[in-house]
Formats: C-alpha cells, structure tokens, sequence
C-alpha cells in the first residue's frame, strides 16, 4: 500500500515545472477512537521536488479548536484558590510538529511567527483583551498540553528518504479529542519556507463509543432515564444473584 | 487491557476500575456505608474530569442502594412517609446542587468547592464517628463506667418540637414537624449533586441525633431517599450536562456488587465498635489527603480550564 502510495505521489511529480514543490499524504484520513483505543501513530508520507541537501522539512499537525480558561492559583486563608482568569479563544486541542531537524535550526523565531508556526504564536493570537504578563499563561497551556503529550516536537521525526521522499510520524495520544485535523507541509531553504502543502484528516469515536457518546448527546433526557433503570435493574438483579440477607 | 470511556474520554485501565469497584465495594459491604465519599475522590485521581466523576458515581449509587432499599422495604424496616418527606426535600435539594454544580463549573471553581466540601464533611462526621467508637470501645473495657439510664429516658423537648405543621409518622412512632425532615433531605440532596455522594454519612447520624427516629428503620429509610435523589441526579445530570459515563458506571457497578458480598461476609467478623472505628479512620485518611492538597504548594501554579460547558472538547 506505501509503494502504491509512494508510486502515485511519483508520478504526480512528473509536472514540467521547475520551483521546489511538495506533496504529502497521510495513512489515514479517519481515525477510529474505538473501547480499545488507546494512542496510535500516524505517518504522513511525501514526496518533494527539487529538494537540496540543505532544505528542511518541517510537518506541523494541528487538531481541533477549544476554549479555555486559565486560572492562576493563589493562596488565601491558608489553601489555594483559582484566581486571576486568563481566557483563550480557539486554541487548538490537538498541536505537534515533526521536523527533520530541531526547528530552532531551521529557521529563525521570527520566520516561524510570520509563517504562523508554534504554538506560542498561536496562543498568542488566541488570548482575549490581556491585562496582565501573557507569558506564564502560554507557557501554563503549554504544559498541560504537554502532560497528555497533546502537545509534541519531534526534532528528527521527519526522516528524508532517497528521491526527495521523506516520512513524517507523529504520535496520537490516548487522549486525542475528536474532530478534524490538518497537516501543513512546509519545505525550508535557508530559514525560509519555499513550498507548502496541507491535507487533512478526522479522528472520529465509533461503535460503543460512538453509540453511547451519540446517545448521551443526542438524546440527554432518554439517556439520563436509560442510566437510571439500568442502575436499577442492576441492583435488582445483584440482590437476585447473591440473595437478600 | 485498557478501554476507552465514551464520556470521560480517556482510556483507563479495565481490571484498574473494576479492581476500584470491588475495593470500595468491599469496604462499603463491611462496613454498611455507600462508598460514593470514596469512589468520587478516587476517580477524581485516577484522571476522570471530576464532572464526569460526580454524575457517574451517582448512578453507580442508584444500583448499589436499589438492592439495600428494596430488601427494606419488604422487611418494612423503613418509613416511607418519612422516606417521602425526605425525598421531596431531597429532589429540591438535587434540583439546586445540579444548578449550582454548573454555575460554579462556569466560574472555574468546582474542584474547590467539591475538596473543602469533603474535608469539611468527613472532618466532621470522622472526627465524631472516631470519638464515638472509641468511647464505646472504653466502656466496653470498664463496665462499671457505663451511663445510667440511657438515651429512652425523659428526652428534652427541643426547638424540633417547636416548629409548626406536625405530623404523625406511625411507623417510626414520631409526631414532628414536617420542615426538619424536609430540611436535612434538602441539604442531603445538594450534597449528592455536589460531591456525588449518596449522602447517608450524613443522613443517618441527622435521624437518629435530629429527628430520634428508632434505629430499626434508620437504614432503611435512609436507603429509600438516597435510591431516588441519586435517580434524580443522575437523571439531571446527564440531561443537563451530559455528564454521565455509563460505560463507566456499569463497571464501577460490576466490582461494587461482587465486592460487597465479600465485604458484607468479612464485617461479621469484627465487632461493630472495631468496625466504626476503622471506619472513622478511612474517612479520615480520605479528609487528610483532599486537606493536604489544598494547603500543600500545589505543583503547577495554573490550572487550564475548557470552557463553555462542555467537558473535555
């Protein structure tokens, strides 16, 4: 199936056209979150025309957006309390970046900001009307993405391949949120981006999950009353197994 | 072998919260307790968002107290005008603490209040039940200590009897008022909405201490309004919030009900005093340890927060 892959992103190469060009294609475009699911890998597979020996490249992975609130702890009357709320428009939920050299090397802060690369650009972007010092928030955010490995740099996960092909792997976490994700693919010459392509993908619950996750949302108040007679019945049919003493 | 819980969202260990289920079962087999003051703060540290958390174990609650109740109520060894009483208080109760449960999601201060909730219950109820074992214990080792007289005597007539709106209640042989009864269901109500608990730790000692009903239906009665203000909550829960894991609760459920007959089995062995001591101490060990992180200088100084409701998007 990667040959097949790798053979048809070939040919597409096959354009008269001189300027550096980048292909990609994922192994998946739906990932199924199933009972089982816990973490999996995704590789990005692409194919590149007139890469040097000193271009880069660089795969950013981004996930679905989401609110949130940050909340800085403060201690009063001896135990700490949430305090000093810091809101946060669309941030994504989801962010990794694969490169086939640590990004740093590649290109400088301020051309990884222009291009929107990171997520410190991001949140940057995404905070409501600031009052105060941005930077422990960002890197508050950042941390807890991190925990859950949401939030991932993998310096050489992009390995460049002979022919101008390269393999970008990236790591789904078990707790990947659901919803659409995109790939950026950039090709960097000299610290700035020559060629980009981006494609797509879902990450998507199915069978029981879906099932219950669809039901609980779908239909609240015949889920609700479903959880409660099957508590019951189960009591019941406890109290009938073991015996009442 | 790890599954994938469909609301919760995050893939916990199976054997992990069945193992969970039969301990706490065991624990509240022996000891004659729900468990939910045990099994709320424990999914809350295994990683459940503490949302999820509260909803799920109030429906694990409805299965562990429907078996208890409905023995009760066979043996008739409990009230159920006095259940009803409770029941109304208690839906009320239920109805607000599911508001005020989403409220203080809203404002980001839900993980607190559920903490000092705890510490200040289990304080208290483990702090009395501690003292009141131990003194038990004493008299049992020096007899001659023991009162005179006993609880039966000429009991002081108290502002409970002086509240208005009296009513007879044949079965627990009571003539009070009807806003006590109404009142502790209230305040039990909001407490399972609040901290995912059945509430009898509380309920139990209000009966006996507040409205002196006779200990034989006590458990029963008690059973009765946690089965249907934990239905409620649930009901609430998940139509409000979508909060509730059934997956997650039938598990739970699982290794509480296998648990339980272990555990219902290993507490005939020990004496009831050793038993409510040992309680006290669990109660209060779970109390020191929600205390000791709220004072400790917690790890990360930022808490990040989804917002707009919904859990975990």
């Amino acid at each position: 199936m990667i040959i097949a892959l790798l053979a048809s992103l070939l040919t597409q190469q096959a354009v008269p056209q001189e300027a550096p060009q980048i292909m990609a294609a994922l192994t998946h475009e739906t990932v199924e979150i199933r009972e089982d699911f816990a973490g999996t890998e995704l590789i990005l597979y692409g194919a590149t025309r007139g890469l040097t020996i000193q271009d880069e490249i660089v795969v950013v992975l981004r996930g679905p957006d989401q609110d949130l609130r940050v909340m800085q702890k403060q201690r009063s009357f001896g135990i700490w309390v949430n305090a000093q709320a810091q809101e946060f428009d669309a941030v994504p939920a989801y962010y990794s970046i694969a490169s086939s050299r640590p990004i740093e090397e590649i290109a400088s802060r301020d051309a990884l900001v222009r291009n929107r690369i990171g997520l410190a650009q991001l949140l940057d972007e995404s905070a409501t009307q600031a009052t105060m010092d941005l930077e422990p928030y960002f890197a508050a955010v950042e941390r807890a993405g991190a925990r859950n490995a949401l939030y991932t740099a993998a310096p050489r996960g992009v390995e460049v391949l002979d022919g101008g092909l390269f393999r970008a792997t990236l790591a789904l976490p078990p707790r990947t949120p659901v919803g659409n994700y995109t790939a950026e693919v950039y090709l960097f010459r000299e610290g700035r981006p020559i060629a980009r392509r981006s494609t797509s993908m879902r990450v998507e619950k199915a069978g029981i999950e879906r099932v219950v996750y669809e039901f609980a949302h779908g239909a609240p108040i015949i889920y609700g009353l479903f959880c409660v007679a099957l508590a019951m019945l189960a009591g019941y049919a406890a109290a009938a197994l073991f015996g009442r003493r | 072998m790890q599954i994938y819980l469909p609301i919760a969202e995050i893939s916990v260990n199976i054997f992990l919260l069945l193992g969970l289920g039969a301990g706490v079962g065991f624990l509240s087999g022996m000891f004659g307790v729900g468990g939910g003051f045990l099994m709320t703060p424990l999914l809350m540290f295994i990683g459940i968002p503490p949302a999820v958390a509260v909803s799920t174990e109030a429906n694990q609650i409805v299965a562990s107290s429907a078996s208890g109740a409905l023995a009760h109520w066979r043996r008739k060894t409990l009230d159920p005008k006095m259940g009803l009483l409770l029941l109304i208080g208690g839906s009320a109760g239920s109805i607000f603490g599911v508001q005020l449960f989403s409220f203080l999601r809203g404002l980001g201060q839900i993980d607190l209040i559920i903490s000092l909730s705890y510490v200040s219950f289990l304080g208290i109820i483990g702090g009395l039940m501690l003292i009141e074992s131990v003194r038990a214990i004493m008299r049992r080792r020096h007899p001659e200590q023991r009162r005179e007289g006993g609880r039966t005597g000429h009991r002081k007539r108290g502002w409970i009897d002086a509240l208005p709106f009296k009513m007879r209640f044949p079965r627990s042989g009571l003539y009070i008022s009807v806003i006590p009864p109404i009142a502790i269901g209230f305040f039990v109500g909001t407490l399972a909405a609040i901290m995912g608990v059945g509430g009898g730790f509380v309920m139990v000692p209000a009966m006996i201490y507040i409205l002196r009903m006779p200990t034989s239906v006590v458990v029963g009665t008690s059973l009765f309004q946690i089965l249907f203000v934990t239905a409620l909550t649930t009901f609430l829960q998940a139509a409000q919030n979508q909060t509730v894991d059934v997956v997650l609760a039938m598990l739970l459920t699982v290794g509480g009900v296998v648990g339980a007959q272990f555990g219902a089995r290993a507490g005939r062995h020990v004496k009831g005093e050793e038993l409510r001591a040992l309680l006290a101490f669990m109660v209060l060990a779970v109390c020191l340890k929600l205390g000791w992180d709220l004072v400790i200088t917690p790890a990360d100084m930022f808490v990040v927060l989804p917002r707009g409701g919904e859990v975990g998007h």
